[in-house]
């Protein structure tokens, strides 16, 4: 058997049991597609993930680019996919029609993507990536950028990156210090150093467009000050692409993500690096939200992903590797061995995999979805709902998979035992390239920050309670059919209890205490998160339970479905009571700790 | 060149078998074009284009199946990675067998005469291997089964076609109009030369990707849907399945301690010797 990389059944069960993916085209947005073309969509995806992408990541892996001459040597492998990944038009297909898209779903694409990224996520980061940086110029930048840029991005012809990062500016991009002084010919000339950026510079295209935060000549300090620039590495000089004064200064070795260059990048070492503003000066900050959010849900993506090929390894390894005898017939040598996939602590571990796997899966598509209706229903009041709950889910769909998904890629390894230690098995390079995205597009810290600081308490708590509508539904649904109704009872509490604390911290925020109110703000995103999760449990095996009882499709897959409910349900949705009496009590071990007690 | 390429959709070989009763459960099936035919379908692509970038075609390709409404998923995966039409024939797959399915596509190569039958060597779910020889007895054409590489020559009149065989690879010059059947090198990047494709150019190995463009361009492109009625081909079976099972589970190994016990088990046990 070979590593499905993720399993087609979910990803079908997800679009068309649980979400309706097809209902989408009943948007005038989407009216041109149907099940067929969400289809034959993802049957490229897979195939291609399959196929061409899997094979090359371990040989990318093992062996990353090279700093030659000051420019980046990728992998010879990557000029055998990048043409073909450009062939497939995946980099627009969420795009309209008039940008050069294929106007698909984010549903369908999101849930598409995720194959791309478990074959190999450098490969589907690059594409991510220049998406995303296209998507910015086409939201807020000229018509000549557009042309200029945007077009050849959304064509593969060049790629796209984030430059945000400064070696004293990370999480706090406030403190950014790259300058962009106007020319007064339309441009502007940019100066200043950049860190880790992804995709800085390789030699696969003509040409890379960094869309680069940069403060304008006497612009104040802070956030207010910050303006987003489109910068190419080379310029147009009449017909003919120049060096546009973008050097690399050094290239960071990484643990994990090693197929894939992360740069230190030099703007306007000789004065002549041009840079083109997108959006309005000092709206930089605001306008790269739209690419950070965006990218916030890629990485939970990846979390999926990179968790979901590293559970197909483990189950597929699982069923072959023999070891050992049932407890009953233990001291009977004479027995043979069994797959280790017998023995139940190892069913533990696989199911919570699973758990954490499709549980991932459904926060993602549920994500998804929210952004394809905040951007295409029909009424404002539906758009703007689906906008307070997709702001809301965002920081949970940017972390849980890539929390829990690094506890699911150290299972899988656990479940290969002495061999997942060893780098002839792929499991520990998921392992560490999972360890990633808890870092970049913002900390789990950061997001915790921002889930608790902003998101939750937001509009008067308004997220909050239409998460608690959605949930509400679930539940009675749930009820309806009898599934898991201790469950749904434990939901119901524990979003009354977290509208109160919310609320509690809220009052301490506006009191003044801005400190206490966030002190907890790590457990409050990890009890939400549990609880979000739990939320789509119970919707997954409301459908299951229902599909069983019809004895329709695949009843296997519905019997793995109501297992991981029952275990998720069983094992986290509990600990949520317990996060949230910490949150409440305002325990402070590590607030009064002194930097000198350490 | 006008070029009718068949398709047959299988399950998934992947999946594992199900049987109900005596007869194999496909309800839970995923379907998927039969490999081989999708490299048919590779070929007749890359002989009506130019391999240049955007490509300019010359000629047309039909991809046409025999099988239940389901079919026009396969077919219109065919559509997407480039064919110009399909047709679908109204059809179970359980009232089908190698006769009637070459009986009506001579029908269809009688009625669209086109200048060559592209088909895949076998279907991969019963390795049947015997509709493109069928079919070119029926019409009285010549074939090139097995093929891995074809090459246009005599200005388009002929083909070079190279044939897997057991001792190698048999080059045979079939004149047009002719049924061949393909193998698996025939994706190879430069298993196919059309004259008008530059000699170098490569394609990447396998049959192609269908894109996002591609697959919304299929969504327009039209299938025609027949009857076997309507086509005048008798359904009466002439093959019929009367049970399918499982193979023998593989009985574990033993381990033997020496050469010895090997020749007295080959006698005893295994009662080779
Ligand atoms: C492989 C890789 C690729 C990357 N790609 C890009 C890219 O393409 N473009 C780009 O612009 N950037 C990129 N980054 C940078 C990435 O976004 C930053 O590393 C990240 O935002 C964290 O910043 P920092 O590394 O400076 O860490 P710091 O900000 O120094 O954080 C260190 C620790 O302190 C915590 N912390 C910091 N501030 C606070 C606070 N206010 N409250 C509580 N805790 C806090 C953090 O949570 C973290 O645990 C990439 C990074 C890596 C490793």
């Amino acid at each position: 058997m070979v590593n499905p990389l993720i399993s087609d059944r979910d990803v079908d069960f997800l679009l068309y049991e649980v979400f309706d993916a097809p209902a989408l085209c009943s948007l005038p947005a989407f009216a041109d597609h149907g099940r067929p073309t969400f289809d034959l969509v993802l049957q490229n995806s897979r195939r291609f993930a399959r196929e061409v992408l899997f094979p090359t990541y371990k040989a990318m892996d093992a062996e990353p680019p090279r700093l030659e001459n000051g420019r980046i040597v990728l992998h010879p492998l990557w000029h055998k996919i990048y043409p073909q990944l450009v062939a497939l038009d995946v980099i627009a297909a969420s795009r309209p029609y008039a940008a050069g898209g294929q106007q698909l779903p984010l549903l369908v694409t999101t849930l598409a993507s995720t194959y791309l990224m478990a074959g190999n996520l450098n490969a589907a980061g690059l594409v991510g990536l220049t998406a995303g940086a296209a998507h910015l110029i086409e939201e807020f930048g000229s018509d000549a950028l557009k042309q200029d840029f945007m077009a050849r991005m959304y064509r593969g012809e060049w790629t796209g990156t984030m430059a945000l990062t400064e070696p004293q500016a990370g999480s706090s991009l406030a403190d950014l210090k790259t300058r962009a002084t106007p020319t007064g010919e339309g441009h502007y000339r940019i100066k200043g150093s950049k860190i880790f950026i992804s995709a800085g510079d390789h030699n696969l295209t003509d040409n890379i467009v960094h869309m680069t935060l940069a403060r304008i000549d006497g612009a104040p300090a802070g956030i207010k000050g910050i303006s987003l620039f489109a910068v190419p590495t080379r310029r147009w000089q009449g017909s003919t692409l120049v060096d546009n004064d973008v050097a690399v200064a050094g290239m960071i070795h990484k643990i994990g993500w090693r197929g894939g260059p992360s740069l230190a990048l030099e703007f306007g070492e000789r004065d002549d690096c041009h840079g083109w503003l997108v959006g309005e000066p000092g709206r930089g900050l605001s306008c790269m939200f739209q690419m950070m959010n965006e990218a916030r849900i890629m990485v939970g993506a990846n979390g999926v992903s990179t968790a979901s090929v590293a559970y197909h390894q483990a189950v597929l390894y699982a069923r072959e590797r023999l070891q050992g005898r049932p407890p009953s017939v233990k001291a009977d040598a004479s027995r043979p061995p069994v797959p280790i996939i017998e023995h139940a602590d190892v069913r533990r571990m696989l199911l919570r995999q699973k758990a954490i796997v499709d549980g991932g899966l459904a926060l993602l598509a549920v994500t998804a979805l929210q952004r394809d209706l905040a951007g295409h229903s029909t009424t404002q009041h539906e758009r703007h709902r689906a906008g307070l709950l997709l702001d809301l889910l965002t920081p949970i769909t940017k972390t849980f998979p890539a929390e829990r998904g690094f506890e699911a890629n150290a299972l899988s390894l656990q479940v290969h035992g002495g061999y997942g230690y060893s780098s002839e098995f792929l499991p520990e390079a998921w392992l560490r390239d999972q360890k990633l995205n808890s870092i970049h597009e913002g900390t789990t810290g950061i997001q915790g920050l921002d889930l608790l600081g902003r998101k939750a308490v937001a509009d008067g708590g308004a997220a909050l309670s239409i998460l608690t509508e959605e949930i509400e539904q679930a539940v009675q649904k749930a009820s309806a059919a009898g599934v898991f109704p201790a469950a749904c009872t434990r939901l119901r509490e524990a979003m009354a209890r977290i509208a109160e604390l919310t609320m509690q911290l809220a009052q301490k925020g506006l009191a003044g205490d801005v400190e206490g109110m966030l002190l907890h703000s790590a457990d409050y995103l990890e009890l939400l998160s549990i609880v979000v999760v739990s939320w789509l449990w119970l919707q997954q095996a409301t459908v299951a339970t229902q599909q069983l009882g019809q004895d329709q499709g695949d009843a296997d897959s519905y019997q793995g479905k109501l297992c991981a409910a029952q275990y998720w349900l069983a094992t986290e949705l509990p600990r949520v009571s317990h996060l949230i009496d910490l949150c409440r009590s305002g325990e402070d071990s590590y607030a009064r700790m002194q930097p000198a007690w350490f | 060149m006008k070029i009718l390429v068949t398709a047959k959709r299988i399950p998934d070989p992947g999946q594992k078998i199900k049987l109900k009763g005596n007869a194999l459960d496909l309800s839970a099936a995923n379907w998927q074009l039969n490999q081989f035919d999708e490299y048919a379908v590779e070929a007749a692509l890359r002989l009506t284009e130019d391999g240049a970038a955007p490509a300019t075609r010359q000629g047309a390709v039909t991809v046409a199946s025999l099988g239940p409404a389901d079919v026009q998923q396969q077919l219109r995966s065919a559509l997407a990675m480039g064919a110009d039409k399909a047709i679908r024939v109204e059809a179970k797959d359980e009232e089908l067998d190698a006769v009637i399915v070459a009986k009506t596509l001579e029908k269809l190569v009688r009625r669209d005469q086109p200048d060559l039958v592209l088909m895949g060597k076998l279907a991969a779910d019963n390795e049947g291997n015997d509709v493109g020889q069928r079919l070119a007895a029926l019409l009285g054409w010549p074939q090139a089964t097995f093929a891995c590489s074809i090459q246009v020559v005599d200005g388009g009149k002929a083909l070079l076609v190279g044939r897997e065989v057991d001792n190698g690879v048999e080059i045979k010059k079939v004149r047009l109009p002719a049924v061949v059947t393909v193998d698996l090198r025939i994706i190879a990047p430069q298993a196919v030369k059309n004259g008008r494709t530059a000699a170098n150019f490569a394609y990447p190995e396998g049959p192609r990707y269908a894109s996002l463009k591609g697959i919304r361009a299929a969504k327009d492109k039209p299938i025609e849907a027949l009857t076997l009625s309507g086509l005048g081909v008798s359904t009466a079976l002439q093959v019929k399945t009367h049970g399918s099972e499982l193979p023998p589970a593989r009985q574990a190994g033993k381990k033997i301690a020496s050469v010895h016990e090997l020749v007295e088990k080959l006698r005893s046990e295994a009662k080779v010797l």
